[in-house]
Formats: structure tokens, C-alpha cells, sequence
């Protein structure tokens, strides 16, 4: 436990961004009016990409800046405004009951997975140095990198960029790629059918 | 490390919550949005500490975010949809198989 403070209070931008996230996760789910919602889910996006950052994924972070703050969100909001939703519309709140039940079982659950990180030893090291990692073979990983591989001088910054995923995705996870873009094409081809307004017959 | 992986449960939690918790189908959208953001954390954090050769844990959390994208558009058509012909977003109202 003093580690994890010593290890907080050695990261100040982990704190804020942490912060931000956990404030806007919970502006999310206890507002009444969507639009707020939409709007602490945009800081949460945006500092998650901060923390994508931080763990040297920063492909990632452009993309989840891209994707889902980019387009996600701007969705949610298109579609609040066009829904123009009026306070009867909005529907009821759940009882306090059910209110107190679900939050009771969301502590147990983050208490429950708190639990099992705490009491594993491997989670308490610190990150280890992308170089290290590099050159050190590990068990059944080769050495030699897939960055290092496409460009011959090795330049270590690479770890988690466009070339070093783009690598990944375009060699040996390329099938579960091709999968994941038929998916996208059945969605908007649901997603048109299921929103196209039935026109009246014509004369 | 532990840190993120904490962060990730809580936001997981949240999520869930506000999954069970509220009835508007807008918030509970974004709620899983929280939900697999809290899991991506988890994945990028993992991906990280063994950084070893190959990033698998990124290409993960890059088809979470495709498929999420996917989710979301057919969530919004469906809401969308169901708001044309019930006026509600309140999901107690929409126990009824027939309008």
C-alpha cells in the first residue's frame, strides 16, 4: 500500500488524469440530462489518451482521440440533439433501492478485482524499461523486435507506434483485421436499415 | 503498474453501475462505453509491462474500439428507431413485446 502512494505521488499526471477520468465516468452515469453525460465521457476519453500516452502507446492514443472522442462521441451528442429529448420523455429513475443494490455489487466488483491485483506480486514491479525488454530475451520471445525487424537501426522510441502496430496488424493478426472490418460493414448496413425512415407510399 | 489496473476496475465499476442503476438508454450506451474504456486501460497497461516483441495487447484494444464504434451505431439506430415510435428513452417502458 505504500508503494502504490509512493508510486502515485512520483506521477502527478497519472493523478490528474486519473482524477478527470473517475470525475467524468461518474458525471456519466449520475446525470439526468445526456448532454452532461456526453460531456464527462468526453473527459474521460480525452484523459485515457493522456494515460495511452503514458504507457508508450501513443498510436493508441491517436486513435482513441480519433475514434472516440472523434466519432463516438460526437454520435451520442447528433443523436441527443436530434432526439431534442423533453424532461417527460426522459423517462423515471430507478428506485433508491435499486440504485443502493447496484452500487453496492459496482464497490464489490472494483473490490473484488482491487483484491485480486493487490495480492499478486507481479503487479507490485515496477514497468520495465522498453529497451530491457527489448534485448533481453524473454522465455519464448525472440529478441530480435518487429520494429527492429522493419527498420534495420532499431530505434527503440518506436515501441507501441504506427509502424511498430501497423506491423502487428498487418502480418500476423491480419485475418482477425479483415473479420473486424466485415463486422463494421454489417453494422452500418444495420444501423442504416434500422434508422431509415418509412417514407409514405407516393400518389 | 498497479495503479492502472486499479484505475480500470474502478472504471469498470462505474460503468456497471450506471448500467444497472439508470433506465435512460442513452446513458446506459455510454455507461458500456466507460465499461470497455476500463478495459482497454487494463489491456494497454498489461501490453505494457511485458513489453516484449509483439504488441497483441494493442491490436486488442484496437478491435475493442472497432467494435465498440460498431455497438454504438447500431445502439443509436435502435434508439433512434425506438424513440420514433414509443416517444421514450426509458427502458421500464419498453417491456412490452408489441406496440
Amino acid at each position: 500500500m505504500k508503494a502504490l502512494f509512493e508510486d502515485l505521488a512520483a506521477d502527478p499526471v497519472f493523478c490528474v488524469c486519473a482524477l478527470v477520468a473517475l470525475a467524468g465516468a461518474l458525471t456519466v452515469v449520475t446525470r439526468r440530462n445526456p448532454v452532461y453525460s456526453a460531456l464527462g465521457l468526453m473527459a474521460a476519453f480525452v484523459s485515457f489518451a493522456v494515460i495511452f500516452v503514458k504507457l508508450s502507446a501513443t498510436f493508441l492514443a491517436a486513435i482513441h482521440v480519433l475514434v472516440y472522442t472523434g466519432a463516438i462521441l460526437v454520435l451520442f451528442l447528433f443523436v441527443i440533439m436530434l432526439l431534442n429529448l423533453q424532461e417527460k420523455e426522459l423517462g423515471r429513475e430507478a428506485g433508491r433501492g435499486a440504485k443502493l443494490a447496484a452500487g453496492l455489487l459496482a464497490i464489490a466488483l472494483c473490490g473484488l478485482i482491487g483484491w485480486a491485483a493487490f495480492s499478486e506480486k507481479a503487479l507490485h514491479e515496477p514497468m520495465p524499461g522498453i529497451l530491457d525488454a527489448r534485448l533481453e530475451p524473454k522465455g519464448d520471445v525472440p529478441a530480435i523486435s518487429v520494429s527492429a525487424k522493419a527498420d534495420p537501426a532499431g530505434d527503440t522510441a518506436d515501441w507501441g507506434g504506427v509502424r511498430h502496430v501497423g506491423m502487428a496488424i498487418f502480418t500476423k493478426w491480419a485475418f482477425p483485421f479483415e473479420l473486424v472490418s466485415a463486422l463494421v460493414v454489417v453494422a452500418i448496413l444495420g444501423a442504416v436499415m434500422l434508422a431509415k425512415k418509412k417514407l409514405p407510399p407516393g400518389p | 503498474m498497479l495503479k492502472y489496473i486499479l484505475l480500470s476496475a474502478a472504471m469498470f465499476a462505474i460503468g456497471a453501475y450506471g448500467a444497472l442503476a439508470r433506465r435512460n438508454l442513452l446513458i446506459i450506451l455510454m455507461s458500456i462505453e466507460v465499461m470497455l474504456n476500463g478495459a482497454n486501460i487494463a489491456l494497454v497497461a498489461f501490453a505494457r509491462q511485458h513489453a516484449a516483441v509483439e504488441v497483441p495487447g494493442h491490436v486488442f484494444v484496437l478491435m475493442v474500439m472497432a467494435v465498440a464504434a460498431a455497438e454504438v451505431g447500431i445502439g443509436l439506430a435502435l434508439i433512434i428507431a425506438l424513440f420514433r415510435t414509443r416517444r421514450t428513452v426509458d427502458t421500464t417502458d419498453l417491456t412490452e413485446p408489441q406496440g
